[in-house]
């Protein structure tokens, strides 16, 4: 019983690897919008984006 | 039909004679007439020799208060391995280890056509046990260290103690003796244990197998349940033993599989560069607004990941931009932030360096179509002047999934060899052989 559950969890774990793969997926965090205006390709600064004021590190060790 | 027992004629009864006690005078029922050596009263618990026809006191039962009740009633019937045996004897006896008394059971069953066999109970194990047909080997160069050899099979030597009959009943094919001393050394190979046990100048060699109380149930036809198990016994079969090989076999097998993943796709990625341009932040306040577009390009192909790479010339510095991955047509955007960093320099420990001059991030699942990049540097107040250049690649391999990959396939059996070893450290645990403990907890 332990074996077959082994093999179906072995048998999906390479099938999600390699759909990952094929799918093109990412390990990045993002976030993604369906709708930007195509007025931004002329007015850049009318897009805001979410990741922006990030806190930035400032200084070495 | 089993090869082994006669065919086309039902079995024989045993042969069953009633007598009378001669010490208390109760009836006493001889099952296993012929066969049995001694029997025990019902009634007094006096032992008789069964081959006498006066039934002959062979000794008096006085410890009145060291009675037992044996939980397969005698003359109870039931079959194992495929023959119908009965329940003709009982005895208790003890063995002290570690200043420990354990107490256990035995039952001996009779066929007549099989002989006698023997049910063993201690906290709830049971072991089927027969007396062995060849002697076993106990010699160093042919089995185990300190085991045993029967019938090809090696087993190790797990407890010698000397063990004492407590309580009888019933029928016996020896001279049973409440008080008898013997010294019992068993060898397990499980679910399989050797027992050699040595009373006065006589030495004899019982095989027996684990057998679980729910079959002895089942078989026997008794009321309730049978009594839990408690603990781990010397020759209980380890629930995930026989698993352990065959889960590292599959899992060589399944990485195998990974690598062949990893060759697979590392050699048909596309890796298509299609974006690649070199900007510059001015040093000073920024005047105006700082984000801007690039030029279009093509993702061509099935839908997939884009990698996009940065690489700035930063040195104690840094600088953090603002991407936005836009399809032209159909407005469909992903949105992140990439910080480039890099520091060094020296103190008491020597030289250090922390963050690197290049960034890579993967943006997942991107169909087809024309695109573009948004960028929005942002840098620090009194940055000096910072190049950085963006590359836009299509279809990359992503090595963390493998890594996850491999990770997950390797838990099962890392917890499986872990609780088979567990099982093992618990059953050695009450041996003459225990392990050394894993975490020394004494103090220097």
């Amino acid at each position: 019983m332990f074996r077959k559950l082994y093999f179906l969890f072995g048998v999906l774990v390479l099938g999600t690897v390699a759909f990952a793969q094929y799918r093109g997926w990412s390990l990045d965090s993002m976030n993604e919008l369906k709708h930007v205006p195509k007025s931004v390709r002329d007015n850049p600064g009318s897009y805001r984006s979410v990741y922006s004021s990030y806190h930035h590190y400032t200084g070495g060790k | 039909m089993s090869f082994g027992s006669p065919p086309l004629q039902p079995p024989n009864r045993p042969v069953v004679k009633a007598l009378n006690c001669p010490q208390c005078g109760a009836a006493i029922t001889l099952r296993a007439l012929g066969r049995s050596v001694s029997v025990v009263c019902d009634s007094c618990h006096a032992i008789l020799d069964a081959n006498d026809p006066h039934l002959q006191v062979l000794q008096k039962f006085e410890e009145i208060t060291s009675s037992d009740r044996p939980l397969i009633r005698l003359g109870s019937r039931g079959k194992i391995r495929g023959a119908e045996f009965e329940v003709v004897g009982f005895q208790r006896r003890s063995l002290e280890a570690d200043g420990i008394r354990y107490h256990w059971h035995e039952y001996v069953l009779f066929n007549p056509y099989k002989g006698f066999r023997y049910l063993t109970e201690f906290q709830g194990h049971w072991n089927d046990l027969a007396i062995c047909k060849e002697q076993p080997i106990v010699d160093p160069r042919i089995s185990t260290p300190l085991g045993a050899n029967y019938l090809g099979e090696n087993y190790e030597h797990f407890q010698t103690a000397d063990a004492e009959t407590e309580f009888v009943l019933g029928e016996f094919p020896w001279e049973v003796r409440v008080g008898e001393q013997a010294r019992i050394s068993d060898y397990i190979h499980p679910p399989r244990v050797l027992s050699k046990e040595k009373t006065g100048g006589e030495i004899t060699w019982s095989i027996g197998e684990y057998i679980q109380g729910r079959d002895i149930w089942n078989s026997f036809r008794l009321p309730g349940d049978p009594p839990e198990a408690v603990g781990v016994y010397e020759n209980q079969p380890s629930p995930v033993g026989a698993n352990v090989k065959a889960i590292w076999i599959a899992f060589g097998v399944f990485a195998l599989g990974l690598l062949v993943l990893v060759v697979g796709f590392d050699t048909t990625a596309k890796r298509q560069s299609v974006f690649q341009q070199g900007y510059e932040v001015s040093p000073g306040p920024q005047v105006g607004e700082p984000s801007f577009v690039t030029d279009t390009f093509e993702l061509s192909g099935r839908t997939s990941n884009v990698e996009v790479t940065t690489y700035a010339r930063v040195t104690n510095n840094w600088i953090y931009l603002n991407y936005a991955l836009i399809n032209q047509d159909t407005g469909q955007a992903w949105d992140f932030g990439r910080e480039v960093s890099y520091y060094y320099g020296y103190d008491s420990d020597g030289s250090w360096s922390e963050g690197s001059q290049r960034d890579t991030v993967i943006v997942p699942t991107v169909p087809p179509g024309r695109y573009y990049l948004r960028i929005e540097p942002e840098v620090d107040a009194l940055h000096p002047r910072i190049g950085y250049s963006v590359g836009v690649t299509r279809d990359v391999p992503v090595a963390g999934f493998y890594g996850i990959g491999f990770l997950a396939l390797l838990i099962p059996p890392v917890l499986l060899t872990w609780r088979s070893m567990s099982f093992e450290r618990s059953r050695w645990s009450e041996s003459d052989h225990p392990p050394a403990p894993i975490f020394n907890t004494g103090s220097d």
